[in-house]
């Protein structure tokens, strides 16, 4: 998941925004309410009784993997009920470390001495992080929830590297864009569309992702090339899009849906669980997949290199990835999972959710972001541009 | 005369033996980060991001680039500090010289609690106040339609001087509280009407506490990234943020050092300029500056 | 010479815009209160005061401190309101005037000098607060002529830190009278001051008042500044005034025990009033012996039955030899001890310890010295005075 802003704000403000955030979309309440009326511990105790039932295989229980296991994870992305049965059944405590952007996460492995036994890599990482020399190939026979056939191909591939798999899948998403349809009134429904409202009918009240990769891909679509282009000529053509629409938007923040919320803003690019959450709370609010496409992506659990609780990594992965337990992680975050078995177990309601399974000609549009457009100089020189503008 | 010379050596000596862990850590903390940002803008990006050494002065010709962030920063600072001495000004005055003891505590208790929350929660809460659902909804009411204040410069200046008033108002207030209060007697025995008073006797003698506090507000705005971050809505675009977005984003530190290099130049060329000013208006009186 | 001619060309103008015009007319009362009472609180700072100073008198209110002193002063200055009474200079009150529009400057206990001007631009303030504001020649020729005054002339650059506390306290001075105030006000200027300093400063102040011809009001809580200085001296006790007079009056008719303890030296002997009439009283002491003493003008009347003290001046009291004859010139006696004695210079100050009537102080002059010889701690000496010579007083 490529999430939020620069990382420029001190580890304090990263914390609260989470905190915010959590609270935003209700996770807050609902963990309160978990521990308030008892459910959490409940859940807890069932786990520990009945591991085959709370869905940990008997081996993980079984084995000593040790007291602890930390995860470098995106803010609002997990079941922090799953997190705890996971610490009652096998006595590991999970560490958990909170993200706000991809460059961070990479920045923080390349400094060394994380601690971390599972990270959660985007898509478009992976290849850099093996290049890096910083992940580790996975060993399919220690995950055994993990069974190729019910996967959605597509979703499994950014995780193999030359031949060998690094990562497996952890839920999917999109990037489009969120409307108010009370107070746009027309129906946009490509990002050309997008881009001229904001322009027009919608100035001053548009935000884009303070994220080059997001902003210029979608700009990039305006003109009909590739998501991912790193070519100079058409990131000219994006960069002055860009400038020409800069008086007109309403921010540059990663942090879209307080704005939405208060009607300060009316569009907004952003990413299916946003979508999701605003949607349901807010029903004029819509999420739409611009029709020429866009961004496609995908998180994955990972083991870097330098874990020093290996053991438990593979057990935490082969937990979370248990259908049972997968599935509440996705009654908790609202993002797709690319593994049937889990989307099963799904309710109606969500299956059939336009916005987390979008129609298949939409999804065939969207293309997975590249390596290069995350770390292509010129991208980041031209996102700068913009911003200094 | 050569025993006190010897003893004048070696009390020298000693002086220097105390000053030398201070020296050190001046020199580790202030000047070799200086240094290291001086020879970092003059190379040049590594193809991967960072810094890979070269002898250039490519960097700064691209400053021009930045344009913005320092038009921004250099118009929204100087402002932010004078609005920030306008209001600060006369509150320090109330708590200084008009306050009775109990509305002073609860004053200088309301100026300090907001210090007790993060700096970016009480900034946070300025979206809200700001944003759809405070203020212009409030003046839709009385008929304001469509008014955007959050993302705005006005909406960084309000965050401004709420963030800094604090700043501001501590040293004014010290220095009026020095005030000997037995000189606006004296100056009103003299025949000077309230006004003059305050333009010959209170406003000169507490000059210093201004001084302080606006070169205080001025040098820690000049480096803000985290208002502008918030409530301009990464709009209002400030050369700290250009720095974040060159050193974390881009990756391109020589060019992020050369623009840190400018920011320096420029402020230490400001302050200058603003404290020989200040002196010239001070005239003659030697009263010390802090 | 030349600093008479100072104030002679610069006087003038001492009027203020607004302010309260130096009344020309026959009046001769400079300053008036009618039954000022200022309160703080629960504090009655100034209570119920009437009192009347004379043009060009040089006025003093004395008494120990917190009497109430320096807020007459502000009374008069401006800087307090009177809660009930009236205050008036010049005739005309001045009740509501903010200082600045009142004909009368003061000289700050801690002499209140801007420090962030020099000397001249001190002593210059008033002269530049003025409309029309004078020029700059003129305000640097007056300015020199108040230095010349003060005599501080060359120190025009200094700033005022630099100075010593008799060149502060004369800068004040200067900064006060470049005005040409009615009335000079003047709280504790002194008290700052080493004492021979205290002494020089005195005798200037003086010298300058007479030069100037203006009306001071001074405050000091000592005595002897007071004594030696003053016309006419108030001396204020809980913010009321107990007798105003001049200093030999107060010295010799002081109307209580209070003043005359306050104003020189007494030796009391407390007791109860056995006998009283119009011009004196007797007073039974503890151990039974009965001492009288007259009244002094004035003096709060005594009742019999009630305390009462009798005083006597220690210069009144003669020490003579045990041996010798009786001294004449008593009409008191009682045998004693010396205790303790004091070389003053023109008088010798004995300490001397007696049965009947405690320690008891005596001045003996000079020349009484040099006849009998003196007397040196542990001798055996005999006390004395004339009934005329001693008061009777109310105790306090
Ligand atoms: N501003 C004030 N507030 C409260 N009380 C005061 C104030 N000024 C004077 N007082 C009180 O009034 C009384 C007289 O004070 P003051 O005139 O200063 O006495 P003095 O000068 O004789 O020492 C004292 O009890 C003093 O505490
Ligand atoms: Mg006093």
């Amino acid at each position: 998941m490529s999430y939020k802003n620069n990382g420029d704000t001190p580890i304090s403000a990263k914390k609260f925004m989470e905190e915010l955030r959590r609270y935003q979309k209700g996770s807050v309440s609902r963990r309160h309410f978990l521990g308030v009326t008892g459910l959490g511990l409940a859940t807890a105790a069932m786990a520990k009784a009945m591991p085959e039932l709370a869905g940990i295989g008997k081996a993980h229980a079984a084995a000593n993997i040790g007291d602890r296991v930390s995860i470098a994870t995106w803010p609002n992305y997990y079941d922090p009920a799953n997190y705890e049965a996971f610490t009652t059944a096998t006595g590991a405590d999970v560490q958990i470390s909170v993200f706000g952007s991809n460059e961070e996460m990479l920045a923080k492995l390349q400094a060394g001495g994380t601690g971390w036994d599972v990270f959660v890599p985007t898509n478009y990482t992976i290849s850099t992080y093996v290049e890096l020399d910083l992940i580790q190939p996975l060993d399919l026979s220690r995950l055994a929830n993990f069974d190729e056939k019910h996967y959605i191909k597509r979703f499994i591939e950014p995780g193999t590297v030359n031949g060998k798999v690094y990562a497996v899948p952890k839920n999917w998403g999109t990037t489009g864009f969120v409307l108010n349809r009370k107070k746009v009134k027309t129906d946009p429904t490509t990002w050309k569309a997008f881009w001229d409202l904001t322009k027009t009918d919608a100035s001053g009240r548009v935000i884009v992702h303070d994220y080059q990769l997001t902003t210029i891909g979608n700009a990039l679509k305006y003109f009909g090339y590739s998501f991912n282009s790193v070519d100079p000529k058409e990131l000219a053509d994006a960069e002055k899009l860009l400038l020409e629409a800069k008086p007109h938007l309403f921010a540059i923040t990663s942090d879209y849906q307080p704005a939405m919320r208060a009607n300060d803003a009316w569009m907004s690019i952003a990413w299916t669980g946003d979508g999701l959450q605003l949607h349901r709370d807010i029903p004029e609010i819509d999420y739409v997949l611009g029709k020429e496409g866009g961004e496609l992506w995908s998180d994955f659990y990972a083991i870097p290199k330098e874990a020093p609780h290996v053991d438990a990594a593979y057990a935490f992965i082969d937990y979370l990835i248990d259908p049972k337990i997968n599935a509440r992680e996705v009654a908790a975050h609202g993002y797709p999972v690319p593994d049937n078995r889990t989307t099963a177990l799904l309710p109606k309601e969500m299956t059939e959710d336009p916005i987390m399974y979008p129609a298949q000609e939409l999804l065939d549009a969207l293309e997975f972001g590249a390596a290069v457009t995350l770390t292509d100089p010129l991208r980041a020189e031209v996102m700068a541009r913009f911003k200094a503008a | 005369m050569t025993a006190a010379k010897v003893a004048g050596k070696n009390g020298n000596r000693v002086t220097a033996m105390l000053l030398l862990p201070t020296t050190l850590w001046f020199l580790l903390l202030l000047v070799m980060p200086l240094v290291v940002i001086l020879v970092f803008s003059l190379g040049e990006r590594a193809p991967a991001g960072g810094y890979q050494a070269a002898l250039t002065l490519e960097q700064y010709a691209n400053l021009p680039a930045r344009l913005k962030a320092f038009t921004n920063t250099l118009t929204l600072s100087p402002l932010g500090t004078l609005i920030c001495m306008v209001i600060a000004y006369p509150l320090a005055y109330y708590l200084a010289i008009k306050a009775g003891r109990r509305a002073k505590a609860l004053l200088l208790t309301l100026v300090i609690v907001p210090f007790w929350t993060s700096f970016l929660i009480r900034t946070y809460a300025w979206i809200y106040i700001l944003g759809g659902r405070g203020i212009p909804r409030l003046l839709e009411m009385i008929g304001i339609e469509d008014l955007r204040l959050i993302n705005t410069p006005t909406a960084v200046l309000i965050g401004i001087v709420y963030g800094y008033l604090p700043l501001m108002v501590f040293p004014i207030y010290v220095s009026l509280e020095k005030l000997d209060k037995g000189l606006l007697e004296a100056s009103s025995d003299l025949g000077a009407n309230p006004v003059r008073t305050f333009l010959q006797v209170t406003l000169p003698l507490s000059a210093p506490g201004l001084i302080t506090g606006s070169l205080l507000v001025f040098i820690l705005l000049m480096g803000e990234y985290l208002i502008p971050a918030i409530l301009g809505g990464g709009k209002v675009f400030f050369v700290g943020n250009a720095l974040v977005d060159l050193f974390l984003q881009s990756r391109n530190w020589p060019f992020g050092s050369a623009v840190a290099v400018a920011l320096v130049v420029i402020m230490l060329v400001a302050i200058a300029l603003y404290l020989s000013l200040a002196g010239r208006e001070r005239g003659r009186q030697d009263v010390s500056i802090i | 010479m030349a600093r008479r001619n100072a104030l002679a060309m610069t006087g003038g103008n001492r009027e203020r815009a607004g302010g309260v015009p130096r009344d020309s007319s026959g009046q001769s009362a400079d300053i008036e209160f009618a039954g000022v009472t200022k309160r703080f609180g629960e504090v009655v700072a100034v209570d119920d005061v009437s009192l009347s100073v004379e043009r060009g008198a040089f006025y003093t209110f004395l008494g120990p401190s917190g009497c109430g002193k320096t807020t007459s002063l502000r009374l008069i200055a401006g800087f307090e309101q009177p809660d009930q009474g009236d205050v008036r200079i010049g005739g005309a009150s001045v009740v509501g005037i903010p200082p600045y529009k009142r004909p009368v400057n003061m000289v700050f206990q801690h002499y209140a000098l801007f420090p962030h001007l020099t000397v001249a631009d001190n002593i210059g303030y008033g002269l530049r607060q003025r409309a029309p504001r004078p020029t700059n020649s003129e305000i640097t020729g007056q300015v020199g002529e108040m230095l010349e005054l003060v005599r501080l002339s060359g120190f025009e650059t200094r700033r005022v830190w630099e100075l010593s506390g008799g060149q502060q306290q004369r800068v004040a001075l200067a900064r006060a009278l470049i005005n040409h105030p009615t009335v000079l006000l003047l709280d504790e200027p002194l008290a700052a001051l080493d004492r021979k300093l205290r002494r020089e400063m005195q005798i200037e102040l003086q010298t300058l008042q007479r030069e100037v011809g203006i009306t001071f009001v001074l405050v000091t809580h000592d005595q002897e500044e007071a004594l030696s200085m003053s016309d006419t001296i108030c001396i204020m006790r809980d913010g009321r005034i107990v007798q105003t007079g001049g200093p030999k009056e107060l010295y010799d008719e002081p109307v209580n025990g209070y003043v005359a303890d306050f104003v020189g030296k007494s030796n009391f002997f407390a007791g109860k009033v056995v006998e009283a009439t119009g011009t004196g009283a007797a007073v039974e002491l503890e151990g039974g012996r009965v001492l009288s003493g007259r009244r002094p003008k004035n003096g709060e009347t005594l009742a019999p039955g009630a305390r009462g003290v009798i005083a006597v001046r220690p210069e009144l009291v003669h020490v003579t030899p045990t041996a010798g004859p009786t001294a004449s010139q008593t009409d008191v006696e009682a045998p004693g001890r010396v205790k303790n004695r004091i070389f003053l210079g023109e008088h010798t100050e004995y300490l001397v310890g007696t049965q009947e009537l405690g320690d008891i102080l005596a001045l003996v002059p000079k020349h009484v010295e040099a006849s009998d010889g003196g007397f040196t701690p542990g001798d055996e000496v005999r006390i004395g005075w004339r009934t005329s010579a001693a008061l009777s007083l109310a105790e306090r």
